[in-house]
């Protein structure tokens, strides 16, 4: 071996090392020195979990503290598919063919669950646990709910048999709760999970897709609320309407995990906020109250002929109850209804396909705000004022005499002659008697005369005052989904036709066309919504009241404690009434309007004064009977009014009830409203009790000795005076 | 030249036997190894502290570093002359080991036979053979003056049986420290410029001819193309250098390291040692390691200069490559520079066969060192 070149070798070996070094070096002090930032921000990626800790969503309370919706804890039994699927990958779920191999591919893994579940005293069959699988309703990733509200046992069994029943998962969910059952449940309105399109209106991302989320709104010094995919959100009703309110505000609790996504520390831990209370203007004893004797309205008349002669259907029907001061709402029931309590985890299938079928009534609808129909007489108010404010009816006391038939002044073909209910000779009526008496033809009259003189009153006089009514568009109540309602006018007659020339005979206004809006029939639709609010306008004198069932939101002090509790809360948000507008009358004019619409129940020639002879309400009721035609059914029973119908008092309560299919204003509606309106008036409604314990028996227990209270009290009579307070006997 | 001149004794050590082994201790070398090996076992037991399955593993470390230590100190107080006169038995030795773990009584782990269990202990031959190959060459190459092609034939064989062996378990990371050391000891050994330059010609085809006639099973032919791509950088890779990065100057200090704790980086305790290192104690303290890795280099290449002949410089190279493409490719793959393959860091690593075989050739160079006086 050559030395020299041994060592000239080995210099070179040198050489290699020294540079493979240094290349070490350089790469460590890029990496350490240089690259560092970004490197640390994926090293605290990897290890921090921010995990969204769900509050509890707020509660809602009638006007009096009572909580009528609540929270509480359910455990349910849930499928997740996706272990099961891939059992069975490689076969396609659309294809029928396949779905039944799947089927008994996967037969045994439900009839083991189905087992389980029946012997932990939860009946289930396989085929049962077959139709959740495929069920549509819910994402493909998506557990789907087996077994609800099940017992703590039920749990326990299944947590420790993992292995054995593959895609079984037991979770805990905090759902709502109802103490009253079904009571207001349109109103209420109910939860449900939120779906792509709210949590992208939320601000927030959709798992898996690329779509942007919006850029949140919320209202003026309200901070918006993070959603994300799973959450609970208010899908109708007050649930949805005061969802900012009710929210929580999630907790983020961050922690750090290792590879394996095991806990190791919790770095930061910010709680929920529990989202506010919302105290709605609603009564729950006159909403009880309003809803049972609606049901037993139409449960009791159903079946039966109106008087003249045709079949009673009553498929629906509601009632609503406004302040007409503030425009708060006291009551507002909707017929058929649903039980909120059976939909807490999802709506089942069956019970989707009942209520979606219009055979059963549609019970989700809240038809009280999104039910259109024709106000029938209830509109003449409108139509008189419309005729005084445009001084076709002058101050004086101008008559009509009514023959029970109005004949057209020019007609020059089609439909010339109409006439009262049954052809009524109702004589010499002047305004304020039309309206009592109800007389057709009086607005006939009116109606006639204000189209052939459209020169001077313009094409729409009851129109415009119907808009000052706020007719025709929505009443602007938080809770979403209300009709707007119609006001026929020339020009959207006009507009629809042309629109849609094939659906209309014309796109013309004809003279009948007046006559049949004065009369609240033809295009008019109402909603009964709208109709309390015209007539909290009426009883007010005027002024448009935006209608809201809802007056603040507030913080419970000490969380264990009854939430509407005196002293027990603090105010976050008053929701305050709002004035949308006014209508304007002469004192001469709305005296006119009121002692008409006060003699419908106090006039003994009033449509609904046999109503009210028998046993009036505690203070004087003014309203209007309404009876809509419908072809080839029975009419549209309505009724409207206000009290107490006093001069210079304050009115309490608007109330409007309509139920189609029924029969006359005075047979149907009328009756029910006196029904509702004299425990209210005479300040005894029925307390109504929570469905739930130990609540019931408590109030059941008060009730009763309230009812032996007043007992005792009656019978001593006179000699309750001579009994100082304080001194009464237990 | 200053490496031959201590026979030139000074009259104040004259009394004494200059050529005795012991007066010859590499301190310097010795010093750095032990730094080393307790960095290592600090390392080991922070890599390993926070996983309940690993936490004995420390002590099995330490244990190793004992028998590894007193292993190496008995080589290096052999004359590594008489080492050589052994090479054919070491030789036929190691070669029987590394076919004996191909055959059932090897240890699968990962798909490769690498290994011999003995109850709780594992070993792995590949480990003595790169020892015991080293030897061969150094015996082989260090007794001619001239590297004919003949002698060159010879010891590319020598070199070609375990690597061969070793790449049918298949390992092949050994197989590349095998031909790392091939290229050291070659360049060193004396081969002509054009033999090398024929080789290296030779090699490239042959591969090439290897990969591209199919004779490779599929598994095999990924793990090369997978050990040649370094594009789209595995798990492995993304976390060992967030690890290390994320460690800045300083480190986050002992025991801190959120990567460490998590044991995000796989194999933190061997073949991704490094990033504890560069997570928990930074740039200064990895640093600090890879140039005390440094001075180890540095004083083997210094043994292999003033080696007393020819075999003992060789001896000394052919260490020196194996730690060299050792480091270089477990730290560069920790860094991202280097494809991965499973190689430990020497003395740093957990590992029995490593930390023993690595003690075992420093043993073996300061063998070396100590007896270059002596004949």
């Amino acid at each position: 071996m050559d030395t020299d070149s041994a060592k000239v070798r080995l210099g070179a070996v040198g050489i290699v090392a020294v540079s493979l070094f240094l290349a070490l070096f350089a790469r460590l002090w890029f990496l350490q020195g240089i690259e560092r930032q970004e490197f640390e921000a994926a090293s605290v990626s990897n290890r921090l979990r921010v995990i969204q800790t769900e509050g509890p969503r707020g509660r809602i309370l009638d006007r009096n503290g009572r909580v009528i919706v609540d929270n509480r804890t359910t455990i349910v039994v849930t499928l997740d598919r996706e272990p099961l699927r891939e059992r069975v990958s490689g076969l396609d779920e659309r294809d029928p063919e396949d779905l039944e191999k799947i089927r008994e591919e996967l037969s045994e893994e439900f009839e083991s669950t189905a087992a389980a579940l029946t012997s932990l005293s939860i009946p289930t069959t396989a085929e049962d646990i077959w139709e959740r699988y495929t069920d549509k309703r819910y994402s493909p990733q998506e557990p789907v709910p087996v077994a609800e509200d099940v017992g703590e046992e039920v749990e326990q069994y299944f947590m420790e048999r993992t292995a054995d029943y593959p895609g079984v998962l037991v979770e805990r969910r905090t759902v709502r709760e109802y103490p009253y059952g079904s009571l207001a449940a349109h109103l209420l309105g109910y939860v449900g999970e939120i779906n792509d399109e709210e949590l992208l209106a939320r601000g927030a991302e959709v798992p898996g897709s690329d779509e942007e989320p919006a850029t949140t709104t919320t209202l003026p010094g309200q901070e918006p609320k993070p959603y994300e995919a799973g959450d609970s959100i208010g899908k109708t009703g007050v649930e949805r309407a005061y969802e900012q309110d009710l929210r929580a505000v999630p907790g983020e609790r961050t922690i750090e995990v290792n590879a394996r996504g095991e806990m190791l520390d919790v770095v930061s831990d910010t709680p929920p906020v529990p989202g506010e209370d919302v105290w709605l203007t609603i009564d729950i004893d006159q909403q009880a109250l309003a809803e049972a004797a609606l049901a037993e309205k139409i449960e009791s008349i159903r079946g039966g002929r109106t008087s003249d002669g045709m079949d009673i259907e009553a498929p629906q029907g509601s009632v609503v109850i406004t302040d007409p001061e503030t425009g708060e709402v006291r009551a507002m029931a909707s017929y058929p209804t649903y039980d909120p309590r059976l939909i807490v985890n999802g709506i089942p299938t069956a019970l989707w396909e009942y209520y979606q079928d219009p055979a059963n009534g549609l019970p989700l609808n809240n038809w009280a705000m999104q039910g259109g129909y024709a106000p029938g007489s209830t509109f003449k108010p409108i139509t008189a004022l419309a005729g005084m404010q445009s001084g076709f009816i002058g101050p004086g006391n101008e008559t009509f005499y009514d023959q029970g038939v109005y004949e057209l002044q020019n007609c020059s073909g089609g439909k010339c002659e109409f006439q009262n209910a049954g052809r009524a000779r109702l004589g010499s009526v002047d305004l304020t008697r039309s309206l009592t008496v109800s007389s057709d033809v009086y607005y006939y009259w009116i109606a006639e005369n204000l189209w052939l003189g459209r020169g001077a009153y313009g094409e729409t006089p009851i129109q415009d005052t119907a808009e000052q009514f706020g007719l025709g568009s929505s009443t602007g109540i938080e809770l979403p989904g209300e009709l707007s309602g119609r006001i026929p006018t020339p020009q959207n007659r006009r507009e629809a036709y042309e629109a849609n020339p094939e659906a209309f005979l014309t796109g013309d206004w004809y003279t009948g066309d007046n006559l049949n809006t004065a009369i609240g029939q033809g295009d008019v639709l109402v909603t009964p919504l709208q109709l309390a609010n015209a007539y909290a306008t009426l009883g007010n004198g005027g002024t448009v009241m935006r209608p809201h069932v809802a007056f603040q939101t507030t913080r419970a002090i000490d969380a264990t404690q009854p939430p509407g509790e005196e002293g027990n809360y603090e105010v976050v948000r008053t929701i305050e009434p709002e004035e949308l507008g006014s209508v304007e009358m002469t004192p001469d004019q709305y005296g006119k309007l009121f002692q008409g619409l006060l003699g419908v129940t106090q006039d003994p020639g009033g449509t609904a004064s046999s109503v009210w002879a028998a046993n009036p309400t505690a203070w004087p009721f003014a309203g209007k009977t309404g009876t809509a035609q419908v072809r080839d059914k029975a009419d549209t029973s309505v009724f409207a009014g206000w009290g107490p119908a006093v001069p210079g008092q304050a009115p309490e309560y608007a109330i409007a009830v309509i139920i189609p299919e029924s029969g006359f204003g005075s047979d149907v509606a009328a009756p029910l409203t006196f029904e509702i309106l004299t425990p209210i008036s005479e300040g005894r409604v029925d307390p109504v009790c929570p469905l739930v314990e130990p609540e019931r028996s408590e109030c059941e227990q008060d009730k009763a000795a309230a009812y032996e209270r007043l007992a005792a009290a009656t019978a001593a009579g006179g000699d309750e005076g001579d009994t100082a307070p304080g001194t009464e006997e237990p | 030249m200053h490496t031959s001149t201590g026979r030139s004794s000074t009259p104040r050590v004259a009394a004494r036997d200059l050529t005795a082994p012991w007066h010859h201790v590499d301190g310097v070398l010795a010093a750095v190894v032990g730094v080393i090996l307790v960095m290592g076992s600090v390392m080991v037991y922070g890599a390993t502290r926070y996983t309940e399955a690993k936490t004995g593993l420390v002590v099995r470390h330490v244990g190793f570093i004992v028998v590894g230590v007193a292993l190496g100190v008995f080589v290096a107080t052999v004359d590594y002359r008489r080492l050589l006169a052994w090479w054919p038995f070491l030789y036929g030795g190691s070669v029987l080991l590394l076919l004996g773990v191909l055959t059932p009584l090897g240890a699968t782990v990962n798909g490769t036979s690498g290994w011999y269990r003995l109850g709780p202990l594992s070993f792995q031959p590949a480990e003595l053979a790169k020892l015991a190959t080293i030897i061969s060459v150094a015996a082989f190459l260090g007794a001619a003056d001239r590297v004919d092609w003949q002698r060159l034939a010879v010891a590319l064989g020598l070199l070609a049986v375990p690597l061969g062996l070793v790449l049918a378990q298949p390992d092949l990371g050994s197989a590349l420290v095998f031909a790392a050391i091939a290229l050291g000891m070659l360049v060193v050994g004396g081969v002509r410029l054009r033999h090398l330059v024929a080789l290296g010609v030779l090699a490239v085809a042959g591969v090439a001819l290897v990969v591209g006639s199919g004779m490779l099973d599929d598994y095999q032919q990924d793990r090369l193309s997978n050990f040649l791509s370094t594009d789209g950088q595995s798990y492995n890779v993304t976390q060992a250098q967030t690890a290390i990065s994320s460690g800045g100057l300083t480190g986050y200090g002992f025991g801190e390291g959120p990567q460490t704790r998590g044991g995000f980086v796989p194999v933190q305790e061997s073949d991704f040692i490094f990033t504890v290192v560069g997570e928990e104690f930074g740039f200064i303290g990895s640093g600090l390691l890879v140039a005390l890795l440094g001075v180890l280099i540095w004083r083997i290449w210094r043994v292999a200069q003033i080696a007393a002949d020819s075999a003992g410089t060789l001896i000394c190279v052919g260490v020196l490559s194996m730690f060299l493409f050792h480091i270089f490719e477990n730290i560069g793959m920790t860094l991202g520079m280097m494809p991965v393959t499973g190689i430990p860091l020497p003395f740093v690593s957990y590992g029995g066969s490593s930390i023993v075989a690595s003690c075992v050739a420093v043993g073996l160079v300061e063998s070396v060192h100590m007896h270059r006086f002596t004949r």
